[in-house]
């Protein structure tokens, strides 16, 4: 153990909880997002959609579960999130995370990129604490999902796909058109109930990755 | 943070390339130092291994 895990480690907060999924062992920390039932339909999505090939991007990771599962099929997986306690935590969890805003600072392009955003309306003024703005999606619930959906192209490969979670309180409608005007395909791969919404998750196809396999 | 890093990071201002420069490494892994963009003048810290890229504003 090098001596950085080791100085990790002794910080980690006697409150931090620990998570079990799939055979992996994570901790979250205070004020990070926990592990719920958007980020396991996410990652059993990506599951079924990631290739051993892919290099992958998870945006906002928050203790890096999905990220860090996905590892173990993807050739490389790289993780970001705003919140500088989820960073840290994903750390911690042995998670290659960039502290940053979306992907602002990454130069690369990734065949897979994965992100359970905030999707729930507030009245807020995004400014709240970190835990909040892990579910907070600004008035209409849309804010940092369009912000990302307008940047994601510049970051995905000839045969780039993009697979996000949302609830029914986001808008299923307005999102999905919204990718449809981006994506050549546009697939629901998981729905479920929960007590007051509907969660999905949406696969994007870059119209690039389609031609590639004809 | 792991030094290959460096190949996929930009400044989130202007997208341009960053210099490293490293204060302590262990194992292959940065610890301690600067990403520096020299179009931006702003330096952005790596701290216990984590590489902090929010634009000054967002800190």
């Amino acid at each position: 153990m090098s001596q950085k895990r080791a100085v990790v480690a002794l910080n980690v907060p006697a409150r931090a909880q620990k998570v079990y999924y799939l055979g992996e062992q994570l901790d979250v920390l205070p004020n990070v997002y926990e592990p719920s039932d958007d980020t396991y339909l996410l990652v059993d999505a990506a599951l079924n959609v990631v290739r051993p090939t892919d290099s992958v991007l998870e945006v906002g990771t928050g203790c890096g579960l999905i990220a860090k599962i996905v590892a173990r099929v993807a050739r490389s997986v790289i993780a970001t999130d705003i919140n500088p306690q989820a960073v840290a935590n994903a750390t911690l969890n042995g998670v290659d995370v960039i502290h940053g805003d979306l992907f602002a600072n990454l130069n690369r392009r990734f065949d897979l990129v994965i992100f359970n955003p905030p999707y729930l309306p507030t009245h807020s003024d995004m400014s709240s604490d970190w835990l909040t703005r892990a579910w907070d999606g600004g008035p209409s619930g849309r804010e940092v999902i369009t912000r990302f959906l307008s940047q994601v192209d510049k970051h995905l490969t000839d045969r780039g796909r993009v697979l996000i979670s949302i609830s029914s309180i986001t808008g299923y409608r307005e999102v999905t058109e919204r990718m449809k005007a981006r994506f050549e395909i546009v697939r629901t791969l998981a729905e479920r109930k929960a007590f007051f919404e509907t969660l999905y998750v949406i696969l994007g196809v870059e119209a690039r990755a389609l031609s590639e396999r004809q | 943070m792991k030094s290959e890093l460096l190949n996929i990071l930009c400044c989130p201002v202007c997208k341009g390339p960053l210099v490293l420069e490293v204060e302590s490494e262990e194992a292959g892994e940065i610890i301690k130092g600067t990403f520096y963009c020299a179009v931006c003048n702003v330096y952005y810290p790596i701290d216990e291994g984590i590489p902090n890229l929010l634009p000054p504003e967002l800190r």
